[in-house]
C-alpha cells in the first residue's frame, strides 16, 4: 500500500506566510523605527504573550481554567534568579532548567484538576496563587544571599548583580530579538501539540470528558501533559522576565495582574495563539501607549478591560482574534456593496 | 516568642493562646461575614460574586469622601456606603444576571470579575492609594475598647462578629420559613422548573442581588474600619481570603461557612507567636480552602449530564 503525503491546502500556506511575515516584521521593524522605551515594552509584550499562550493551552484547548498563571510566572522568575546566583549556567540551559522546575511545580498545582473542574478548579488555582503570593512576599526574590531563599536583607544597591542575559543578547534590542525568537519557538511547540495526538486528545476532553474516556483517551496523562506544557512555557517566560527586569522584586507581580491576565486573554481570544499575542499587546503595550504617549491615566484601562470582558463573555466568546476577521469581512462587504454590479433584472419582470 | 518545642497536643497552654483566639475570632468574623454574603447569593443565583470586596471598598471610599469633604452627618455617610453596595450589586444583577442565567457557574463568576475590574479601575483613578493618600475610616464603635483575656478588642470587631452570626442564622430562618426564602431554595435546585411553577424568577433573583448588596455595603463599611488604612486593593482581594470560609461551607451550608470563617481567623491568629510560621500566617485561608476543595473533590464521578456535576 502506498501512502501519499497530503497536499498542503491553501489555508495552511496562507497562514504560514502570514506568520513568517508577522515574525519578520516583529524582528526587524521596531528596532529600526522605535526608541528604547518601545523596545523594552515590546519585550514585555512578547513575554506576556507566552504566559497568555499557557492559558490558551489550558482553557482554550483542554477547558481547564487556571487563575494562578501569574503566580506560576513569579515562580519561574524566582527560580531563574535563584539558579543564576547559584550556578553559572549558559543561558539556554538556565531557561530549560527554569522551564523544567516550573513544569514540575505546575503539574503539582494541576494535580487537583484530575478531581475538580470548572468553577472549583478556577478557585483552587486562585487560592494556590494567593498562597504563592504570601510565600514570595516572605521569601522575597534572591539577591545574592545564602540559603534556600538566596535573599539578604540589607544590601548595597550598587553591588547588586543583575540576572544574566544571553551572550548575544545583552543589549536591549538584541535581547528583544532573542525574546521574540524564543517566544516564537514556544508558540511553535504549542502548535505542534495542537495538530498532533495530544491536541486531538485535548479536544476530546474539552468536548466531553466521559466520551473521551469511553474512546480510550488517557485523561490523567493528557490533563497533566497540558499543565506541564503550559507551566514549561510560563517558566521559560519567567526566566526571560528575570533577565528583562535584571533585579526582579515581589512588586513586579502585583495581585491584580492575575485578573488582568485572564481578562486580556479572554478579550484577545482564548482559543487561538493569535489571541495570546493580542492579550500581550493589551496587557503591556496599550497601557504604555496610553500613559507615556497620550498621557491618559492607565487605570482607565482596567475599566475598559472589565467592560471588554463582559462583552466577550456575553456576545463574542472567541475574543478579538476570532471577532476581528469577521467584523473586517463584514465591513469589506459593506464598503464593496455600492460598487458591486447589480444583477440584471430578469426579462419581462418590469 | 513562645517556645514551640514546649507545645504538645495534650499540654496546650490555653492561657497563652487566649488573646490570640479572641483576636482570631474578631478576624474570623470578617471572613465569615463576607463568606456568608457570598454563599447566600451563590445559593439563590448560582453566581460566585468575586466583586463582593470591590463593591464594599467602593462604598467605603464614598463614605470616607462624605465624612471628610462634606458637613453631612455620619449616618448619611454610612448609609451612602450601604446604599452604594445595594445599588451597584442590584444593578449588576438586574442588567447582567438574566444574560448569564443559563451559563456555566465559571462564566457567571468571570462576569463578576469584570465588575471587580471596572470598580478597581474607577477607584484607582479617582482615589489613588499609597504615599500621601493613606485614608483611615474609623467608625464610632471603634473608639470604645475593652480587654478580653489579655487582648484589646473594639466594638467594631464585636459588631462584625455579631452581624456575621445574626446574618447566618437570620438567613437560615428566612430561607426556611418565608415564601421568598422557599423561592430562593427552589431556584437553587432548578431555575427552569421553578419558573414553570409560576415563581417570578427574575424578581426573586433581583431581590437576592439587592439583599447581597446590602450585606456587601455593610461588610465594606465594617471591614474598611478593621483594616488600619482604607486600602481598596486589600479590601477587593479580601474576598479571595473570605472564599475560604465559603468553600469550607461547600458553598452550601451557612452555618459551616460561619464556622469556617471563624476557624480560618483563629488558625491565622494562633500562628502569630510561632517565629517560623508567623510570616506565612496570611496563607492560612488559602491553604485551608485548598484542603476544603480537595476534600470536596475526593469522590468525583464522571457524569454525562452537565447539570449533575
Amino acid at each position: 500500500m502506498t501512502v501519499t503525503a497530503p497536499a498542503l491546502n491553501r489555508e495552511v500556506i496562507v497562514r504560514s506566510v502570514v506568520i513568517v511575515a508577522v515574525l519578520a516584521l516583529a524582528l526587524f521593524v521596531p528596532p529600526a523605527t522605535l526608541g528604547g522605551d518601545w523596545i523594552t515594552t515590546l519585550t514585555s509584550v512578547a513575554i506576556y504573550s507566552v504566559v497568555a499562550g499557557g492559558l490558551v493551552v489550558l482553557y482554550g484547548k483542554v477547558g481547564m481554567i487556571s487563575l494562578g498563571q501569574i503566580g506560576l510566572l513569579a515562580i519561574g522568575t524566582w527560580t531563574a534568579t535563584r539558579l543564576h546566583y547559584l550556578l553559572d549556567l549558559p543561558y539556554p540551559l538556565l531557561m530549560l532548567a527554569t522551564g523544567a522546575i516550573t513544569c514540575v511545580v505546575g503539574v503539582l498545582i494541576g494535580l487537583p484538576a484530575l478531581r475538580l473542574s470548572g468553577l472549583y478548579l478556577a478557585l483552587i488555582t486562585l487560592m494556590g496563587a494567593g498562597a504563592i503570593d504570601v510565600v514570595l512576599h516572605t521569601l522575597d526574590f534572591p539577591n545574592g544571599g545564602g540559603g534556600f531563599s538566596g535573599h539578604q536583607g540589607i544590601i548595597d544597591p550598587s553591588s547588586l548583580q543583575t540576572v544574566q542575559r544571553p551572550s548575544w543578547g545583552t543589549g536591549d534590542t538584541a535581547f528583544y530579538r532573542y525574546v521574540v525568537v524564543i517566544c516564537a519557538l514556544l508558540f511553535l511547540l504549542a502548535l505542534v501539540h495542537f495538530v498532533s495526538k495530544p491536541g486531538r486528545a485535548w479536544a476530546a476532553i474539552r468536548e466531553s470528558e466521559p466520551a473521551a474516556l469511553a474512546a480510550g483517551v488517557n485523561i490523567t496523562l493528557y490533563k497533566m501533559w497540558a499543565f506541564a506544557l503550559a507551566s514549561f512555557m510560563t517558566g521559560v517566560a519567567g526566566c526571560l522576565l528575570a533577565s528583562h527586569f535584571g533585579n526582579p522584586t515581589v512588586g513586579s507581580f502585583p495581585r491584580e495582574q492575575s485578573l488582568t491576565l485572564i481578562a486580556t486573554a479572554l478579550i484577545g481570544g482564548i482559543f487561538t495563539l493569535w489571541g495570546a499575542v493580542i492579550a500581550g499587546v493589551f496587557m503591556m503595550l496599550v497601557p504604555f501607549i496610553l500613559q507615556t504617549q497620550w498621557n491618559v491615566d492607565s487605570n482607565w484601562l482596567l475599566i475598559i478591560f472589565g467592560a471588554g470582558l463582559l462583552q466577550v463573555l456575553l456576545t463574542a466568546p472567541g475574543g478579538v482574534a476570532q471577532q476581528l476577521p469577521k467584523d473586517l469581512a463584514n465591513l469589506g462587504r459593506l464598503i464593496a456593496r455600492p460598487f458591486r454590479r447589480k444583477p440584471n433584472a430578469p426579462e419581462g419582470s418590469a | 516568642m513562645h517556645n514551640v518545642i514546649a507545645f504538645t497536643v495534650f499540654g496546650v497552654d490555653w492561657e497563652f493562646f487566649k488573646p490570640y483566639i479572641v483576636l482570631g475570632l474578631a478576624l474570623g468574623g470578617a471572613y465569615a461575614l463576607s463568606g456568608v454574603g457570598i454563599v447566600v447569593l451563590y445559593q439563590a443565583t448560582g453566581v460566585l460574586n468575586l466583586a463582593f470586596g470591590a463593591v464594599g471598598a467602593a462604598g467605603a471610599l464614598i463614605c470616607y469622601w462624605v465624612l471628610n469633604h462634606t458637613s453631612w452627618p455620619g449616618a448619611i455617610a454610612y448609609g451612602a456606603c450601604i446604599a452604594f453596595g445595594a445599588a451597584c450589586t442590584f444593578l449588576y444583577g438586574v442588567l447582567f444576571g438574566p444574560a448569564f442565567a443559563r451559563r456555566d457557574p465559571l462564566v457567571k463568576m468571570m462576569g463578576t470579575l469584570a465588575l471587580a475590574l471596572i470598580l478597581l479601575g474607577f477607584m484607582a483613578w479617582r482615589a489613588p492609594a499609597g504615599g500621601a493618600f493613606n485614608r483611615v475610616l474609623t467608625l464610632p464603635s471603634s473608639k470604645h475598647r475593652f480587654e478580653l483575656y489579655g487582648a484589646v478588642v473594639n466594638w467594631t470587631q464585636v459588631l462584625t462578629l455579631i452581624f456575621a452570626i445574626v446574618l447566618t442564622f437570620g438567613t437560615a430562618l428566612f430561607l426556611r420559613h418565608t415564601k421568598l426564602g422557599t423561592a430562593y431554595r427552589a431556584i437553587a435546585t432548578d431555575r427552569e422548573i421553578t419558573a414553570t411553577l409560576g415563581v417570578p424568577v427574575r424578581r426573586v433573583e433581583a431581590s437576592a442581588w439587592l439583599g447581597s448588596g446590602i450585606v456587601c455595603g455593610t461588610a465594606g463599611l465594617l471591614l474598611a474600619d478593621l483594616f488600619t488604612t482604607l486600602d481598596y486593593a486589600a479590601l477587593t482581594f479580601l474576598v479571595i481570603s473570605s472564599l475560604a470560609a465559603a468553600l469550607i461551607g461547600r458553598l452550601r451550608s451557612l452555618t459551616a461557612t460561619l464556622l469556617g470563617g471563624l476557624t480560618v481567623g483563629v488558625v491565622q491568629a494562633v500562628l502569630t507567636p510561632y517565629e517560623s510560621l508567623t510570616q506565612y500566617r496570611t496563607a492560612a485561608p488559602f491553604v485551608l480552602s485548598i484542603i476544603a476543595l480537595l476534600w470536596m473533590g475526593r469522590h468525583r464521578e464522571v457524569v454525562f449530564s452537565k447539570t449533575a456535576r
